[in-house]
């Protein structure tokens, strides 16, 4: 395929990554937690027991999941959302959330690469440059061309001249005559 | 409604009379009509025989990158990648902080895809150029050959 519909296809091809990376991000997404009145949805149960219980003021830091910590429930709704669309689910689907992102966004990245690969390769020229290029081509054509039809009708004169000789040659082996 | 099982299309034009005796004498018939030059109108829309690519401003897509008589196709095309990268990363960012504002960023992710194929698309000529070079190149080849061969 030429360079050009090459890097169309290219260009194309990132668009698909593009969308098929967030697509893929919205879709595996899990629920966040938006406000304390609510439930945890990452964490029911622990949620539940928290809430009957007295929260713990020592919550490890470590724990990536968002807990309502009722101390600490003075954190705004939103750095939560964000916390837990950033960081991955302690849940079976946690290879999902972190493996996915990076092997997409390392696609991406390829295809882009590729796509720089693609433009160092395009072999371009100016447009005189090419013009005169042309120009010369079409002279040497010219004589070229003339130079050939001299010698096919050389040839022909010389094919002429050995079909004669051709014919008399038989003309005498018929006849039995000695050539002279 | 029931349509018609045979339906009527209209009648083939009825020049073919014109033609009675094109056998015995060709110049009695009319002359095919000539190519047609500039625009003409077909099925209600009007085209062109001018086949050049309509700039960006004509389709209303905002042009990125620099408007001169020529342009550096690599430095451009690289340009626009980064930009395009850029803005990736940008859309990224805003679905996790402000999700509602991501409609600008589409907009401008596909204003830079729509620069770039527009790019693309004016080194098309470019191309024709080269691959007119290369035939002529290629039939003098040829035409050498067959030199060499008569001469043998």
């Amino acid at each position: 395929m030429d360079i050009i519909s090459q890097l169309q296809e290219q260009l194309n091809e990132m668009a698909m990554l593009a969308v098929n990376t967030f697509g893929t991000l919205q879709r595996d997404a899990p629920p966040v937690r938006l406000s304390n009145n609510y439930p945890d949805p990452l964490n029911p149960t622990a949620a539940a027991a928290a809430a009957a219980a007295n929260p713990n003021p020592d919550d490890p830091a470590a724990q990536p999941q968002p807990q309502p910590g009722a101390a600490a429930g003075a954190a705004p709704a939103q750095l939560q959302a964000q916390a837990a669309l950033a960081q991955p689910v302690q849940a079976p689907p946690a290879l999902d959330l972190d493996e996915h992102p990076k092997a997409m966004s390392h696609a991406l990245v390829l295809a882009a690469k590729k796509f720089d690969a693609l433009v160092a390769a395009l072999p371009l020229s100016s447009e005189e440059d090419q013009l005169k290029r042309i120009k010369e081509l079409q002279a040497e054509n010219e004589v070229v061309g003339s130079e050939l039809q001299k010698q096919l009708e050389a040839a022909e004169l010389e094919l002429k001249q050995v079909e004669v000789l051709f014919n008399e040659a038989t003309d005498n082996c018929i006849n039995l005559k000695k050539p002279d | 409604m029931a349509m018609a099982t045979s339906s009527s299309y209209p009648p083939p034009p009825p020049y073919y009379r014109l033609y009675k005796d094109y056998e015995k004498d060709p110049s009695s018939a009319p002359e095919p009509p000539p190519p047609i030059d500039g625009s003409y109108q077909l099925f209600g829309a009007t085209y062109t025989t001018d086949v050049v690519l309509p700039s960006l401003e004509d389709q209303g897509v905002r042009q990125l990158y620099p408007k001169s008589p020529d342009i550096d196709f690599k430095k451009e095309l690289r340009t626009l990648n980064r930009e395009l990268q850029l803005h990736i990363l940008e859309l990224a960012d805003i679905l996790v902080e402000r999700p509602s504002q991501y409609a600008r960023r589409v907009e401008d992710i596909s204003l830079i895809f729509k620069n770039l194929h527009h790019l693309l698309n004016s080194l098309r000529p470019h191309q024709a150029r080269a691959t007119l070079i290369h035939m002529l190149e290629s039939q003098i080849q040829r035409r050498k050959q067959a030199i060499e061969d008569i001469k043998q």
